[in-house]
């Protein structure tokens, strides 16, 4: 291009054209290497613009200066020529800088926010499953305590029941051990594990506890562990109050458009309606069903002709599809 | 000779605490109560001298009886409670045993009560519910109606206004007198439902239908109740910070 624009002969034309485009690559490097060691990503393209316009500078005065010593020697009209064509060769080493500078600059900024990104979502998913298991782990103390405490009492009123207690206690805790890693159950494994949890309960609350188990579902659904128990503790609680006569809790078990509808009934006091949210961990329980399918509807509670309904649906395809 | 109620709603629990007070001839157990509700009634009743009383129950909880209940007896709370909420028991200077209750810390506590019985220390029950050991913020108000208990949900509460020592609770069923402060209530109540609005004015936001600009630094609020109700210039920031205006 020199040769002809210039009018320059080959061997000129060939010795500036390879200085030149040594000196410019040899800044793009270089500004490559610092825009990379630039520590962060705030305001780098005003930076990159920066470090653009001096390595320009420094590499069309290093060419000149590298052309005058070596290729010019004593050609006067060459050395004319040269410097009339400053401007032009500042111009060209300004834009190669440049677009350089920037494009390097915006490959920087595309990872770090691809990382930045992938760290928020990892931290939310872990914020996630810390809250699934806090709302999990919530459940068991008070039943634990209080159970114990309903054997401290067996061991002095009749110790042979405490045994039996006892038994019972460590089955249900073992089985919630198991639990605890799965994700989600068989509505048969849900079953036994309430039925072993009804036991200890109708040992502290003794012939005043009936329950009538009513099925009718689907044996492949399924659902996730600990949501059913406490509904259960809370029916309990509730329906418990009077201090005379047998109290009945209704579960019924089926399975409706691809969900599985779990309702826990219990008679209360009609003209003491149970106030929303004093439930004993049913908040819990809608947070835990938000966070697991994101829907607030899963849970509803229903309070009519003296009989609570607490009616937790669970979406089977879905649940399914997340085990795949 | 003492007398003692025993409020649990497990009967199993009440039979523990009875069998172990067994021991000592100076107490005798007048009552046990399953709830709330009939522990109210049984103090009203027997006026007894020390109460073991379980915080978690149907109905009425142990707070809320006790916050009923004028002259209230000693109390020792028997509960499944966790270690953050002992603090606050601890802090308060209330005597508790945790379940599953231990002899010897039975003992400990029924001694320590013995020798200070004649001398009876009030219950502060509002420093402990304002401590929101019981499940948080309150979602509801307990009071006393010519003689019966009513319990107030949250959401029915137009507005709460202050009367020297009272509170009075307004609702669509009428206004009721409750002896507490609004500083006390406003403490239990959830801050994101509830404002005060002025020295003398609590409103449930979703109350809120319009505010007008009244003397110079005040508002009006217009509550959807049809109650007119003064906002200072500090309850005016509460309002447009937690609304976001």
């Amino acid at each position: 291009m020199l040769h002809h624009v210039g009018h320059l002969n080959w061997l000129l034309a060939i010795e500036d054209g390879s200085c030149s485009i040594l000196i410019l690559s040899l800044s793009a490097w270089l500004i490559i290497l610092i825009i990379r060691a630039y520590p962060t990503t705030a305001a780098i393209y005003p930076y990159a613009l920066f470090i653009a316009a001096i390595f320009s500078m420094i590499a069309t005065t290093a060419g000149w200066e590298v052309i005058k010593w070596w290729v010019v020697k004593d050609n006067l009209e060459y050395k004319k020529w040269l410097e009339t064509s400053i401007p032009v060769r500042f111009l060209f080493s300004w834009m190669v800088c440049t677009w350089t500078a920037t494009n390097c600059a915006l490959r920087k900024n595309i990872t770090v926010s691809d990382s930045r990104f992938q760290q928020q979502t990892d931290a939310s998913v872990l914020l996630k499953e810390a809250e699934l298991f806090k709302l999990r782990q919530q459940l068991q103390p008070h039943f634990l305590y209080n159970s114990l405490n309903s054997i401290n009492a067996l061991i002095l009123i009749s110790p042979a029941k405490a045994q039996e207690m006892i038994g019972k206690l460590s089955d249900f805790l073992r089985s919630s051990v198991q639990r605890e890693s799965e994700s989600v159950l068989s509505v048969n494994e849900e079953l036994q594990y309430i039925q072993s949890y009804l036991a200890i309960e109708s040992v502290r609350f003794g012939d005043r506890l009936v329950v009538s188990i009513e099925k009718n579902y689907d044996e492949n659904s399924v659902l996730p562990p600990f949501l059913v128990q406490p509904i259960l503790e809370n029916a309990i609680k509730f329906g418990l109050y009077g201090k005379t006569g047998a109290v009945t809790i209704n579960i019924t078990i089926v399975t409706e458009n691809n969900m599985l509808v779990i309702t826990v009934s219990n008679p209360y006091d009609a003209d003491q309606q149970p106030p929303k949210g004093t439930g004993f961990g049913l908040e819990g329980i809608r947070r835990r069903l938000y966070l697991m399918y994101a829907r607030t509807d899963l849970l509803t509670i229903t309070g009519s002709d003296g009989q609570f309904n607490t009616t937790l649906k669970i979406p089977q395809r879905y649940v399914q599809g997340n085990t795949d | 000779m003492f007398k003692v109620i025993l409020i649990d709603d497990e009967p199993l629990a009440r039979q523990l605490v009875r069998a172990l007070l067994e021991p000592y001839k100076q107490v005798t157990v007048v009552a046990e109560c399953g709830d709330g509700f009939e522990g109210f009634k049984a103090i009203q009743e027997h006026h007894p001298d020390l109460i073991f009383l379980d915080i978690q129950m149907p109905r009425l909880n142990g707070f809320e009886m006790l916050e009923l209940i004028e002259n209230p007896p000693s109390v020792i709370f028997t509960t499944a409670f966790d270690e953050y909420a002992m603090k606050a028991f601890e802090t308060h200077a209330v005597d508790y045993l945790l379940k599953p209750i231990v002899k010897e810390r039975f003992e400990k506590a029924v001694q320590k009560w013995l020798q200070h019985a004649p001398a009876k220390e009030q219950i502060r029950v509002n420093e402990l519910i304002e401590a929101n050991i019981y499940e948080g913020y309150q979602h509801r108000i307990v009071v006393k109606d010519n003689g019966l208990i009513r319990i107030i949900p949250a959401s029915e509460i137009f507005y709460i206004e202050a009367k020297d020592d009272y509170i009075k609770i307004v609702t669509k069923d009428g206004s009721y007198l409750k002896k507490n402060t609004l500083s006390h209530i406003e403490l239990s109540l959830d801050p994101q439902q509830f404002v005060r609005v002025h020295r003398s004015y609590m409103i449930p936001v979703t109350q809120l239908k319009r505010i007008e600009p009244y003397e110079k630094d005040s508002h009006i609020a217009l509550l959807h109740c049809g109650a007119k109700v003064t906002v200072s210039k500090s309850g005016m920031a509460k309002l447009k910070s937690l609304l976001g205006w």
